[in-house]
């Protein structure tokens, strides 16, 4: 009976090829561009998870905290925060000789006065501003802190900036989501009407609305399917011949493709759906 | 078995059916002969009820109007077997096919079972040799007799043919009435309506007229019985 369903979509689509593809044309630009979007964002959200681990505090402690104290906040904060480690007076000094690389500027500096510091890799949850305010206003309250800095105006920026971008990637995602729905719900409705005299035949000799529909929701899915693989199809041949020359691009995971396909899926069932309730209402009497 | 009590059908101001009221028992032969308008197109379209009665009640076995969902009618309508005047075969499908499409509807039968079931019911009505054929190549009446193949093929209790003749000449249309009252005698019960009181007379049964959408008169045929038997 399963095979009959099949065979009978495949001549429904056969016998209105030009709609069909049509369909699967219309669904497939309107993929790509969601599909380019999904791209787009992936790397943004990849880009921003490497700066993000690199996002770290440096907690600077009074010159008078001895070496028993420093150990003792470094335990709490590593408790709380995340892992730390002890920047000593002279390694700052070297590190900050390496970076300006001229010793005859340093030496007009004379004595070392840079402070002993500690660098907090905050933990995941916390790489986010209000985390990281939360956590510095903590920091600076132990008596052992002089200063707490952690570039709280960029971290902003990159928060606002993967807000955005999760935001527009989700308008879009809407807006194909509402096109999808709309080019198979009149294709369905389309496919239906030209059907009209074999959907009433079928409904006078007894067919059940799930026996008529079902060939119409395969169609659908098939159509949806054929789209979305082929919207990533395209998504991955502009990657590779353009994008990937310019500047390097990772390609959206397996996972995420094959929901993407099966969200496009999803939706084109649905709309089938709601479309063969409405016209078998004016049909299938 | 079907049941007509005080049946009124308005369409807009026309009146199509008028109070009509009467009664066919299982297994029975009834034919209905009114001229084009008198209300028999309606009268089967309220049996399959693909429309409801302005007033009063039909009954089909167990279902009744007014109480009947979307999947009880599908179920009804599964339980007759339907001949149309334009014979309503689908083109783009071949004469097994459009007979096996009525089985794989039924949803009783196995795949397998599928295949003997339409061939036995186009051997009953002499298409074996034609099943591969599309309706545009066959002659009218033997597009009515794979029409009828359709209509037994699920061997329904009740038989409908609506002007079965209508598109036929002479021949074909005597080979028609023959094969319904060959599947009548099987046991099945048989509601035609025309517009030709001979072919009512060919087809035999009990013989009712409508008259823009009354009934008139009704009279026993005796050769239904025969005809039956």
């Amino acid at each position: 009976m399963h095979l009959f369903f099949f065979r009978e979509s495949w001549r429904s689509f056969l016998q209105h090829r030009g709609l069909a593809t049509t369909a699967i044309f219309s669904l497939t630009a309107a993929l790509t561009l969601c599909a380019m979007f999904v791209l787009l964002t992936h790397n943004a959200d990849y880009a921003l998870q490497l700066i993000g681990d690199r996002r770290e505090m440096m907690v600077y402690l009074r010159d008078d905290v001895n070496d028993t104290r420093r150990e003792e906040l470094m335990g709490r904060m590593k408790e709380l925060y995340g892992s730390v480690s002890y920047i000593s007076k002279d390694d700052a000094w070297k590190e900050l000789e390496t970076q300006i690389g001229d010793p005859q500027l340093l030496e007009a500096v004379g004595e070392n006065p840079l402070p002993a510091a500690l660098r907090v890799r905050l933990k995941p949850e916390l790489l986010n501003f209000p985390a990281m305010k939360q956590v510095a206003e903590q920091v600076l309250a132990f008596p052992e802190v002089e200063d707490v800095r952690y570039g709280a105006d960029w971290v902003r920026r990159l928060d606002e900036l993967t807000t955005g971008l999760r935001r527009g990637a989700l308008l879009v995602g809407l807006i194909v989501a509402v096109a999808i729905v709309l080019v198979i719900y009149n294709t369905i409705r389309l496919s239906v009407l030209a059907r009209r005299p074999q959907v009433e035949i079928m409904s006078r000799l007894g067919a059940t609305h799930y026996f008529i529909s079902a060939p119409f929701v395969i169609e659908a899915i098939v159509q949806a399917g054929v789209a979305a693989v082929l919207a990533l199809g395209i998504l991955y041949v502009i990657k590779q011949a353009l994008v990937s020359q310019v500047w390097k691009v990772v390609f959206i995971p397996i996972p995420y493709a094959a929901m993407f396909v099966a969200a496009t899926v999803a939706l084109a069932s649905l709309a089938a759906v709601l479309a063969l309730s409405r016209v078998m209402r004016q049909v299938g009497r | 078995m079907i049941t007509f009590e005080q049946v009124s059908k308005r369409y807009g101001e026309r009146l199509g059916l008028d109070s009509v009221s009467w009664h066919m028992d299982e297994g029975e032969c009834v034919v209905f002969v009114g001229h084009n308008g008198s209300g028999k197109t309606s009268l089967l379209r309220l049996i399959t009820h693909e429309i409801q009665p302005t007033s009063g009640t039909v009954t089909v076995g167990t279902f009744r109007t007014g109480h009947v969902s979307r999947g009880q009618r599908a179920l009804l309508r599964r339980t007759l077997g339907i001949v149309y005047e334009d014979f309503r075969l689908l083109a783009d499908r071949s004469i097994f096919e459009n007979v096996a499409l009525a089985v794989r509807i039924a949803g009783r039968f196995a795949d397998e079972e599928v295949i003997p079931r339409v061939m036995y019911a186009l051997e009953e009505v002499g298409l074996q040799l034609k099943q591969s054929s599309f309706p545009a190549e066959l002659s009218a009446g033997e597009r009515q007799r794979a029409a009828i193949a359709r209509a037994i093929v699920n061997r329904p209790a009740v038989i409908l043919a609506d002007e079965p003749t209508g598109a036929l000449e002479a021949r074909s249309a005597a080979d028609v009435i023959a094969l319904l009252k060959r599947i009548h005698g099987e046991g099945a019960a048989l509601l035609a309506v025309t517009t030709k009181q001979h072919v009512a007379d060919a087809i035999g049964g009990r013989c009712l007229h409508l008259d823009d959408g009354r009934l008139r008169e009704q009279s026993a045929i005796p050769q239904a019985a025969e005809a039956g038997a």
